[in-house]
């Protein structure tokens, strides 16, 4: 059974609990402050991933500290999410042990995002300049990032759609505004 | 607590541990990142990417010159690189923040929205499939 069929509403990919929702009281019913950041985090990073690969659309200042600061997002990201990673990687020795998939997808979403971000940084002509720091160059650094970024835009809608259930769940829940409900 | 009466692992979590959790967890995050940063710079090694296999000849040096605006401002030092001309760095903070209201470099965000898209209504269609697939399967049974 994987992860995710097991899920119920209380329980986010992080692993983390939830309190049972609050009746409805006019206003957004009670999710657990860590699952709404999880949410609305992962949410940035997509839309910051977007418009950082949208080269053409954002120009070069833009894409380059974009794309730093969607490094140190990752950063954020990965820990956060850390337990995750503990837990399904101490799992994964079972014959079938849940998550396999996403596992081997977030991982390989690491990696290229890794080379990406670095590659990137190691080909900057505006933002490390304009800080007196001149990285190196070189067409192989040009041509990584081009052919990781590639793939990381198709792994990332994977990492995003194989917790589309969590997703649809959790934002209903945050964005639907339910009626004050009035006595009597 | 949760609805099985269990403390909240939000609540666990925090505390004045918290921190020294989240400082643990970050340094084991940063080793994993440098392991992989290192894998690419082996990567690049093992490609002959490495500045003394360049095409001018071991330790070949190349020029740094930094432009602002079109001029030169600075020709800092030169480094060791297999480029055949000299580095060119331009200082000139092009934010870009005209050109993403230009609907010409739309297409260049359409393009990526339209294939992240397709990608994950594939997975999701897929994994819709396999779930309906399956809970039919163990319904027959």
């Amino acid at each position: 059974m994987r992860h995710d069929e097991r899920m119920d509403d209380a329980v986010d990919p992080a692993g983390m609990i939830s309190p049972p929702a609050a009746p409805a009281a006019g206003r957004r019913r009670r999710i657990a402050a860590r699952t709404r950041l999880d949410f609305w985090f992962d949410a940035v990073l997509l839309l910051g991933f977007t418009l950082a690969y949208s080269y053409g659309f954002t120009g070069i200042g833009i894409h380059e500290w974009l794309g730093i600061a969607l490094g140190a997002a990752l950063l954020l990201h990965l820990t956060l999410h850390w337990d995750w990673v503990i837990r399904t990687t101490r799992k994964l020795v079972s014959p079938r042990g849940p998550d396999k998939l996403i596992y081997l997808v977030n991982l390989a979403l690491l990696v290229a995002m890794t080379f990406c971000v670095a590659s990137g940084i190691l080909i900057s002509r505006v933002a490390l300049p304009s800080l007196g720091i001149y990285p190196l160059t070189g067409p192989f650094w040009t041509e990584f990032h081009f052919k990781t970024a590639d793939v990381t835009l198709f792994l990332v809608p994977v990492h995003v759609a194989l917790r589309w259930r969590w997703i649809v769940r959790v934002g209903r829940r945050l964005l639907t505004w339910r009626p004050v409900r009035r006595p009597g | 607590m949760d609805r099985q009466g269990r403390a909240q692992a939000a609540d666990l979590a925090a505390g004045p541990a918290a921190g020294v959790r989240f400082l643990r967890h970050l340094g084991a995050v940063l080793l994993v990142v440098a392991a992989v940063v290192l894998l690419a710079l082996a990567w690049n090694h093992l490609a002959g990417g490495a500045p003394a296999a360049g095409p001018h000849g071991p330790g070949a040096r190349v020029p740094v010159v930094v432009l602002r605006g079109g001029r030169v401002v600075a020709r800092p030092r030169t480094r060791l690189g297999r480029v055949n001309g000299p580095v060119i760095i331009d200082l000139r903070m092009d934010l870009g923040l005209t050109s993403m209201f230009d609907p010409v470099n739309l297409p260049s965000l359409r393009h990526a929205v339209v294939i992240e898209a397709g990608v994950g209504a594939a997975v999701v269609i897929i994994d819709s499939v396999r779930r309906r697939w399956r809970r039919a399967r163990r319904a027959g049974c």
